[in-house]
């Protein structure tokens, strides 16, 4: 039936798409056919509700005053902050100096450590009573601040930290990318005597944008489904004002048992994402080609 | 890197200061990125009376670590933690290295089509199927098995991995490839003898990720498994909620987990940025 060629082709596909078809696919389809219907744990007859989790969910003004904004934000403040360390990191790195390897492999740290980790150090660097920071505030004279359970500190706290998490991501592509970068433009420039800032201004960032755009739109679309370092360090709390999108789904499908609304706000949110991810992969595409 | 002599950066200040201000800022960068692991590792240290007082006292002790892993839960999360990442790593890569060099060396409308798949499954995210996938592993009776979280983990790299993999062998010239079908080979000879050897520094920097990856996950793990198979992010997450006093323990837990992880990367950092470089 088909050409060897087609065969070879099919072969080196065939366990990828199965895996992603058993595993990706099935529980699509079924997480949308449950959001139509009334599907509790404690309730087996599952009947067809049709919209009415997607309305409740879109109406909820938890979901609409909180749990978005507070999830754009994030995204925003997070893969900006870790870009703009990263870059400045990998601009260091790319130099030669004494030492380079010692700090190469402490700046990627994080890398290594789980967000769940990660989020219990910070919670104990964080904790009120006993937690380093405010020992030292209190030894400076100042009062201690119980930070995770204030809306504004709490919400710091979770984008920092996943700020501090994924900075070395950044720092690690960049410098591969900057690495790879022809030389002859900078050796002109030095020849020129072109300041280090202009140098960075008009050669490196337009030299380097694809790469950048690259990794700031992978990093967007995970950054849009943080959930570990929310549900460690405040899981959502307090209240829920530090809730994100994904804590919200599964607080509504597990918590709540609610499968059939949670189902409703996790295709609310991929559809939210879908539509981000084709803007930013048309803009990527025009950025390449440009 | 350009051997010419770059406009130096602070031109007005003397030599010397300007390399005092330079190792100052390192130091101080390097300190704020491996501050809270430091932190972690001291208060694993401290013996239970003393782990309020972190900053204070000079008692050490590795009684914690002994106590840890008095716990039979701990060591059985160790242990399928450390399962799952390596066969996850290993038939992860099995499968995306094969897609990725079909995106790479094959155009045509099956090719394009797989890759528009794995572009929009790319940015599904995770919790549109991860909920759902509770039904899934449920319905086929795989809840809370080895299998039923292997899977899905496996799963979850190959549109990434795939994209990866895409991207090496596209800076692997296929030449190399074409010769050898012409000497002979099929095109899995060609596949596996020439064109994988000559992708091993990329094949081992996604190894080193992979497993990293599944070693740090948690919210599979947290929807997936209950009592029979635990793993280290969510026992951790637990002793948070159910723990919350015993801060020494969870610290000790901590620096046990984070250290596999470390050795990975540590071995592996060469490959990684060598592997990334393309």
């Amino acid at each position: 039936m088909f050409g060897e060629q087609q065969r070879f082709v099919l072969l080196l596909i065939a366990p990828a798409a199965l895996l992603m078809l058993l595993f990706q696919v099935v529980p699509i389809v079924i997480g949308a056919n449950a959001s139509f219907r009334d599907w509790a744990l404690y309730n087996p007859k599952k009947i067809w509700v049709g919209l009415a989790h997607y309305h409740s969910v879109i109406t909820d003004p938890a979901f609409l005053y909180v749990v978005l904004p507070n999830t754009f934000l994030f995204m925003i403040l997070s893969v900006l902050g870790a870009l703009v360390t990263g870059l400045a990191l990998a601009l260091l790195l790319n130099r030669p100096f004494p030492g380079q390897k010692i700090v190469q492999t402490i700046l990627l740290v994080p890398l290594m450590v789980a967000p769940v980790i990660a989020a219990i150090m910070i919670r104990w660097i964080f904790n009120d009573q006993f937690g380093i920071v405010n020992v030292v505030l209190e030894a400076l004279g100042f009062d201690g601040q119980p930070w995770l359970v204030q809306r504004w500190s709490a919400f710091a706290i979770i984008v920092l930290t996943d700020i501090w998490l994924w900075t070395p991501w950044f720092t690690l592509l960049l410098l591969a990318g900057l690495q790879s970068l022809p030389k002859e433009p900078f050796e002109a420039a030095a020849i020129d005597g072109t300041s280090t800032w202009r140098v960075f201004r008009y050669l490196t960032l337009p030299m380097l944008r694809p790469v950048i755009v690259v990794c700031v739109v992978i990093r967007a679309i995970d950054a849009f489904r943080t959930f570990d370092i929310v549900w460690t360090l405040t899981g959502g709390g307090p209240g829920r004002s530090t809730e994100l999108f994904s804590l919200y789904a599964y607080v509504l499908a597990f918590l709540n048992l609610d499968l059939g609304r949670g189902s409703a706000a996790a295709i609310i949110g991929g559809l939210i994402i879908l539509v981000l991810g084709v803007v930013m992969y048309r803009l990527v595409d025009r950025i390449a080609k440009a | 890197m350009p051997m010419v002599t770059r406009p130096q950066f602070l031109p007005d200040l003397p030599n010397w200061s300007r390399k005092t201000f330079f190792a100052v800022a390192l130091a101080a960068i390097c300190f704020a990125f491996a501050f809270p692991v430091l932190w972690l590792i001291l208060t694993s240290l401290r013996p239970e009376s003393g782990v309020y007082y972190v900053h204070r006292g000079t008692e050490f002790t590795l009684i914690n670590f002994k106590d840890v892993l008095a716990q039979e839960r701990i060591v059985h999360a160790f242990i399928n933690s450390a399962v799952i990442s390596t066969l996850a790593t290993v038939f992860s890569l099995l499968v995306t290295v094969s897609s990725g060099y079909m995106l790479s060396r094959f155009t045509g409308p099956a090719s394009r089509m797989w890759f528009g798949t794995i572009y929009v499954f790319r940015c599904v995210p995770y919790i549109s199927w991860v909920l759902p996938l509770y039904f899934v592993v449920q319905s086929w009776g795989l809840y809370d098995t080895y299998i039923g979280l292997l899977l899905p983990h496996i799963a979850v790299h190959i549109c990434f991995f795939s994209w990866l993999m895409k991207g090496f062998f596209d800076g692997i010239d296929p030449s190399m490839e074409y010769a050898a079908m012409i000497d002979g080979c099929t095109r899995w000879g060609a596949f596996i003898r020439v064109a994988i050897p000559s992708a091993l520094p990329a094949i081992s920097a996604l190894a080193v990720l992979c497993w990293l990856f599944t070693w740090n996950e948690f919210l599979f793990a947290l929807i997936l498994t209950g009592n029979r198979v635990p793993v280290i992010t969510v026992v951790m997450a637990q002793f948070v909620t159910e723990m919350g006093l015993h801060w020494n323990l969870m610290a000790a837990t901590a620096v046990m987990a984070l250290l596999p992880a470390f050795l990975v990367a540590l071995f592996g950092q060469k490959y990684v940025i060598q592997g990334l470089r393309i």
